[in-house]
């Protein structure tokens, strides 16, 4: 039921927001979006306290919180239905998505001047489909759902964006559009070679997890083929090297609040998908591919770093450094080892937090500075010193500096990945190269805020360059906070994690 | 034991520093620094107590806190290892932190500077991480805290942020230094794997062990051939000793760059931008010093590692030497310190790498008073000289600021290691340890110890020369400059910190005179019964960070053995009195040199030399080249790949949608007749179609 | 009883006389035409088989056939008209604007 009034609530909300007036569409979805948003933190309590060693949702569906099962359709034999139900790690993406949508919307008031009911309506749209996302256990529905953070997105960034918004939002629906469809392909190879009645994801793992005598095409087997064919379909949402070039075109056209979503939340649809699909569904096959994905993950990880080195474009540096930040959870999850898969599932909220946090910041810089360019601007630390000492402790976030929640990530990672019976002897040597990223990724926001921040004040403006309004600098404070929370006591999250990403690993390190 | 019942508050206190000055610091007097004050004031109490616990026989080893809970792996927590070496290393970053604010106010306050709570907050900081770092009791929290030990000199270095210098400084010492953390952090995760712990001393509960140590395991897989449980050498397919000499090397990378050893010094010199108590706190108690007194901490890891070791001491020595022949030519007073900083933890190296782990320690405990004192004192100067450092612009100070004088007089005596001041004592130790251990040991290590020995040996005449070149310039002669002859005056809050040092200075090397030890047989070599611990009883059993383990692992392990060609005290008073020798010798040639009231370049001689010396012998040039030089054109060229091929690809993918459906849609000519034929032609194949496929033909 | 191939080849000649007419002739009228000989073409194959099975479905098919016709050719005259009146000619292949 409570995932149900989630839904319903951003739902009626979203359409409500629609018709509502220009002048108060921006407080009325703030305030309808905190509704979800506290009603999430208030689940995430009940979670925390009650069902805190519940397992994995797809392995054991009975365990799963906040479970709801209504009969819907019956397709040509495939029986379908409203199934929805949150474990370890569905729920903490839950409420980073609740809680990332309320702030985005606060901090949208600034610079989001026309169209405003619609500008909110579609934010609160997105937020119903990527509530449902993460808290779908029946494919069609889950489908629906996925489908369905693209319409608003491809709004938000084809209607508010910038000068080459056209070609972004139009990049950005096609890309992830046919990769859907790769993906749908490669999984209904796998339900027509099995007996499944059901499209429930618990009922599709069982039967993948236990498929035998699938057919083998070209000598690949049909599981491995599939395995390829669903990761390139997600991989494109995560993304990787060299699925990834919508992604910078598209952070640096959206306006800020729809950047927040798209590198907080929208990315973790693919990782969560590859988690829940591939490395859950087909863990054998990924097991067995396990060295050549470990590669795609450490390529992403230096090749992102090293392209945000080359930017000036301060949402393309973090743009690209999204890039690498993603490739560590694609080594997490394919060592299959607690830390390394509960590492990357921690890595997904807490890069959701911080790149949400860093796209936020730089948004606000933008509002008062209008523009992004490194060496267009110098010495801002004099002008609005609070929201340049959260940006830097944003960007120490992002360098993974300890006790706030990347570091956890990607140490419990790079912990999980050293010695992953997956990747055999190739473990350390891949590790330490995906490592070499944490040495990166200090190389560019150092540049890039020596550059911006300090130094003597100058910016070409007409106007007074002051301090940020409170309503745009709170919602930096929050994310900050729950940054630091997340990084000076991981297990608040990481407990849930991984008693639901045990069964898959079965043990290890 | 109660006073360890307080001790997490030794790391607390100076955190809550930190955020009352950072929210509140603007509406108290002084800008926070008297909540800093208060703190450390109050951490530099509880260390002491804590010292005389662990001098009663007090041991304290136990997790505090989890941080990950493991299910079915590895469970991460933070705890708190009081022993000897903690508690010594507690009461040094405690006093010089709280010296240093006092200190502040006359050199921040006084001064007017804007942005003070900025500073005492990130003072706060800078304490507390260096503290929580001390009395880590594991690897894992040690690192933590040595990365927010690095976000700390970030952001104090780069305090005064409206120049352009201090924030390219503070970025060059978080990025070097983070280059050095890389290594350390693959060693952290390596010795995690290898091991599934990083404590670095077992835990003990009513004398049995509860958690083993990764140094004690490690011993065991080496002397006792206990290898079946690392799972991760089959993994790497190396043996115990030399994956174990890869993990030291690893962690050692963060230590070269902490410590500023070559070749990742280079960060330190440029970090004097940061004000100058910054600096004092930096170079003597805390970022520097975490380098050296983490190989300290896990000494028994090194212990079994030859290889490490004559690393280690090659390192040491070869920066001690490197980085003293930068300092005869430097022109400004923060320079030579900074120069004469990374040579003397160069000789801290040198003393772990060749066994002396008491010198090591001596050494970074009487390293820190004198240089927190020279660096204070020259904060003093240059308040004096209205903030201009360069000594050529100085000279004659001495009558106008006697204080200062002879405080900054006895840091440079112990600095050069000058009888009886205490550098001396502490460097004598080092020279002595390194030159004993390169005449027993035998093979490869004997060479590297010999080598290391060398160079320290000619770093000390060079140290003795810089030293005295710069009390010359600076307090000697005629004033060659208007400020210099009319200074500015200096308050109680910067002659204070200095008194305490300078008396310090002068008497610290008492607590471990071994030659006096070893000629009057009296037992006054304080400091090696303090890490060796009580003889009997007092700890548990199982503890094995005492120096008398260390020696034994040294001995039997590692192949380090001690040679005494003239008999142990003929081979003491022999090492003693060749480097006192050579010390004064170079006292004796800059005061030769640079005596006169109106002194000359006499460096210019050295010609093209001094060029090279003045640059450092090129180290940032190539350093700078290998970022901006290699890295970031190579960032280019992936970038016009990406933007070129990756994308291109993408791009093309549509164009050819595109095109192919520009010519495809010139069939639909908008003339009837043509539709009707295509019409009939499609029927027509398609009847064909059927037919062949149907058989009909 | 005359065979059914002689319908048959009847309705085929008819039918490609109509085609023929198609996609040579540019005239709107004689276009319409054609497909009054097409559509006949067709109702003399649904005649011709309901005589053979004895089944007047093709018959009543006829019919439709033919009330079909009749629609399509108010539909076609009523196109042509308009095809008139705004090329003043009735040549199909000057009406081209819906085209690329």
């Amino acid at each position: 039921m409570w995932v149900a009034a989630l839904l319903a609530v951003t739902l009626l909300g979203s359409a409500a927001v629609m018709l509502s007036p220009d002048r108060y569409a921006g407080k009325l979805a703030a305030a309808i979006s905190a509704v979800p948003a506290l009603a999430s933190v208030y689940m995430y309590y009940v979670f925390l306290t009650q069902n805190g060693g519940a397992g994995n949702a797809l392995l054991s569906p009975g365990e799963v919180a906040f479970g709801q099962q209504i009969p819907w359709i019956d397709l040509a034999g495939y029986q379908i239905s409203y199934y929805v139900g949150l474990d370890g790690v569905s729920m903490p993406l839950l409420a980073l998505t609740t809680i990332l949508t309320t702030l985005a919307i606060v901090s949208a008031w600034t610079p989001i001047d026309e169209r405003q009911s619609q500008f909110y309506g579609l934010m609160l749209f997105m937020e119903t489909s990527l509530v449902g996302v993460f808290a779908a256990l029946d494919f069609f529905l889950w489908f629906v759902f996925w489908e369905g953070v693209l319409i608003p997105m491809y709004f938000l960034i084809g209607v508010w964006g910038g000068p080459r918004r056209k070609y972004a939002a139009i990049k950005f629906f096609i890309y992830t559009n046919v990769a859907s469809l790769i993906m749908f392909a490669g999984l209904f190879a796998l339900v027509f070679n099995t007996d499944l009645t059901s499209l429930a994801l618990p009922a599709m793992a069982e039967a993948f997890r236990n498929a035998s005598g699938l057919p083998t095409i070209a000598g690949f087997s049909l599981a491995t083929i599939s395995f390829v064919l669903m990761f390139f379909g997600f991989a494109v949402k995560v993304p990787v090297f060299p699925l990834h070039t919508w992604l910078p075109d598209a952070h640096v056209e959206a306006p800020t609040p729809v950047s927040v979503m798209l590198a907080g939340v929208l990315l973790k649809m693919g990782t969560y998908a590859l988690l829940r699909f591939n490395f859950t569904m087909l863990a054998e096959t990924a097991q067995a591919l396990a060295i050549p994905l470990a590669i795609v993950g450490v390529v992403s990880v230096i090749y992102g770093a090293m392209l945000a080195l080359a930017q000036r474009d301060l949402k393309r540096i973090v743009a690209y450094s999204s890039i690498s930040s993603m490739g560590y959870v694609i080594l997490g999850l394919v060592a299959f080892t607690p830390h390394g898969m509960g590492g990357a599932t921690f890595q997904m909220v807490a890069h959701g937090l911080i790149s949400g946090l860093m796209f936020m910041t730089v948004g606000v810089i933008y509002n008062t500075t209008h523009t992004r360019m490194v060496g267009d601007m110098s010495g801002l630390a004099d002008r609005m010193p609070w929201t340049v000492g959260i940006f830097v402790a944003a960007a120490f976030g992002y360098m993974g500096l300890p006790l706030m929640a990347g570091f956890a990530g990607e140490f419990l990672i790079f912990q999980g990945a050293f010695d992953a019976a997956t990747l055999g002897s190739a473990a350390p040597v891949l590790t330490s190269a995906a490592m070499f990223g944490i040495v990166v990724v200090a190389g560019y926001l150092l540049w890039a805020m020596q550059r911006t921040l300090f130094g003597g004040f100058s910016l070409e403006t007409d106007y007074e360059v002051g301090p940020a309004a409170f309503h745009d600098v709170a919602p930096l404070a929050v994310l900050l906070l729950l940054v630091i929370v997340l990084g000076v006591a991981p297990d608040l999250s990481y407990d849930m994690i991984q008693h639901a990403i045990t069964p898959l690993t079965g043990g290890g390190a | 034991m109660a006073a360890f019942t307080y001790a997490p508050a030794i790391v607390l206190l100076p955190f809550v520093s930190f955020l009352v000055a950072l929210f509140a610091g603007d509406r108290m007097p002084k800008g926070g620094a008297l909540a800093g004050i208060t703190a450390t004031g109050g951490s530099l109490l509880l260390s002491i107590w804590v010292a005389l616990t662990v001098a009663g026989g007090g041991y304290h080893n136990e997790f505090i806190y989890t941080w990950v809970a493991g299910v079915e792996s590895v469970t991460l927590r933070f705890g708190l290892l009081l022993d000897p070496l903690s508690a010594l290393m507690l009461l040094i970053v405690t006093l010089i932190s709280f010296l240093v604010h006092i200190f502040s106010l006359g050199y921040m306050n006084d001064e007017g500077e804007t942005g003070l709570p900025r500073y005492y907050a990130g003072l706060g900081l800078f304490t507390a991480s260096m503290l929580g770092f001390v009395v880590a009791n594991n690897l894992l929290m040690a690192f933590m805290f040595f990365e927010l030990v690095g976000l700390c000199s970030y952001l104090l270095i780069g305090f005064w942020f409206r120049e352009d210098g201090p924030p390219s400084a503070a970025k060059k010492a978080f990025l070097v230094t983070r280059f050095g953390d890389y290594f350390f952090l693959v060693g952290v995760v390596g010795i995690f794997a290898t091991f599934g712990t990083g404590l670095f001393a077992p835990v003990t509960q009513n004398g049995e062990v509860v958690a083993q140590s990764f140094p004690v395991l490690a011993e065991h897989a080496v002397v006792d051939g206990e290898t079946g449980p690392i799972a991760m050498l089959d993994t790497v397919g190396l043996g115990a000793q030399a994956w174990f000499t890869v993990l030291g090397l690893l962690v050692l990378g963060g230590v070269i760059g902490k410590s500023a050893q070559f070749p990742l010094h280079t960060w330190l010199p440029d970090a004097m931008e940061g004000p100058t108590p910054v600096s004092a706190l930096i170079h003597a108690a805390t970022m520097v010093a975490a380098g050296v007194y983490l190989v300290a901490r896990m000494y028994g890891f090194y212990a079994i590692s030859p290889t490490a070791l004559a690393v280690i001491a090659l390192v040491g020595g070869f920066t001690a030497l490197f980085a003293a022949t930068m300092g005869l030519v430097k022109q400004e007073i923060k320079q030579v310190l900074a120069y004469s900083t990374i040579s003397q933890y160069g000789y801290m190296m040198l003393a772990l790498g060749s066994g002396g782990y008491i010198a090591a320690v001596f050494h970074l405990t009487t390293h820190a008073v004198f240089k927190a004192l020279l660096f204070l004192g020259a904060g003093s100067v240059i308040i004096a000289m209205h903030h201009n450092e360069n000594m050529w612009d100085m000279g004659g100070l001495k009558d106008k600021m006697p204080v200062t004088y002879y405080t900054f007089l006895s840091g440079s005596l112990a600095l050069a290691g000058i009888l009886p001041f205490a550098g001396f004592w502490s460097k004598d130790e080092v020279l002595y340890e390194a030159l004993i251990h390169g005449l027993g040991s035998e093979g490869g290590l004997a060479t590297a110890y010999v080598l290391a020995y060398a160079m320290g040996l000619l770093a000390v005449f060079f140290t003795g020369f810089y030293t005295f070149r710069m009390v010359f310039l600076t307090f000697h002669g005629d004033a060659r400059s208007d400020t210099a002859r009319d200074p500015h005056g200096v308050r109680w809050n910067v002659k204070g910190p200095l008194a305490v040092l300078g008396v310090l200075a002068a008497t610290v090397g008492f607590i471990n005179m071994k030659p006096v030890a070893e000629l009057t047989g009296a037992h006054i070599d304080f400091l090696h019964a303090w890490l060796a611990g009580p003889d009997e009883g007092g700890w548990p059993a199982a503890l094995v960070t005492s120096s008398h383990h260390y020696e034994e692992l040294l001995h039997n392990v590692a192949g380090v053995a001690a040679g005494e060609p003239l008999g142990a005290t003929g081979t003491l008073l022999a090492s003693a009195a060749v480097s006192l020798g050579l010390a004064l010798a170079g006292a004796g040639a800059a005061t030769m040199l640079y005596r006169g009231p109106d002194p000359v370049e006499h460096t210019d001689k050295l010609g093209g030399l001094k060029t090279l010396l003045m640059h450092n012998y090129y180290q940032d040039e190539y350093q700078v080249w290998l970022a901006t030089g290699l890295t970031h054109p190579l960032a280019r060229a992936m970038d016009k790949f990406d933007q070129g091929v990756v994308d291109g690809v993408v791009n093309g993918i549509s164009s050819v949608s595109l095109f192919g459906g520009s010519r495809i849609r010139r069939i639909q000519s908008g003339v009837v007749n043509n539709y009707a034929a295509l019409l009939t032609l499609g029927l027509v194949l398609l009847l064909a179609a059927f037919g062949l496929a149907g058989g009909w033909f | 009883m005359i065979p059914a191939e002689l319908y048959l080849l009847l309705s085929a000649a008819l039918f490609c006389i109509g085609l023929f007419g198609i996609l040579t002739r540019r005239n709107a009228l004689v276009f319409l035409m054609s497909v009054e000989l097409m559509l006949n073409a067709a109702n003399i194959n649904f005649v011709a088989f309901s005589l053979q099975h004895g089944n007047l479905t093709g018959q009543v098919f006829a019919l439709f056939g033919m009330a079909l016709a009749a629609a399509e050719v108010a539909i076609g005259i009523g196109i042509i008209l308009v095809l008139y009146r705004n090329f003043s000619d009735v040549d199909v292949t000057k009406a081209t604007t819906m085209r690329w």
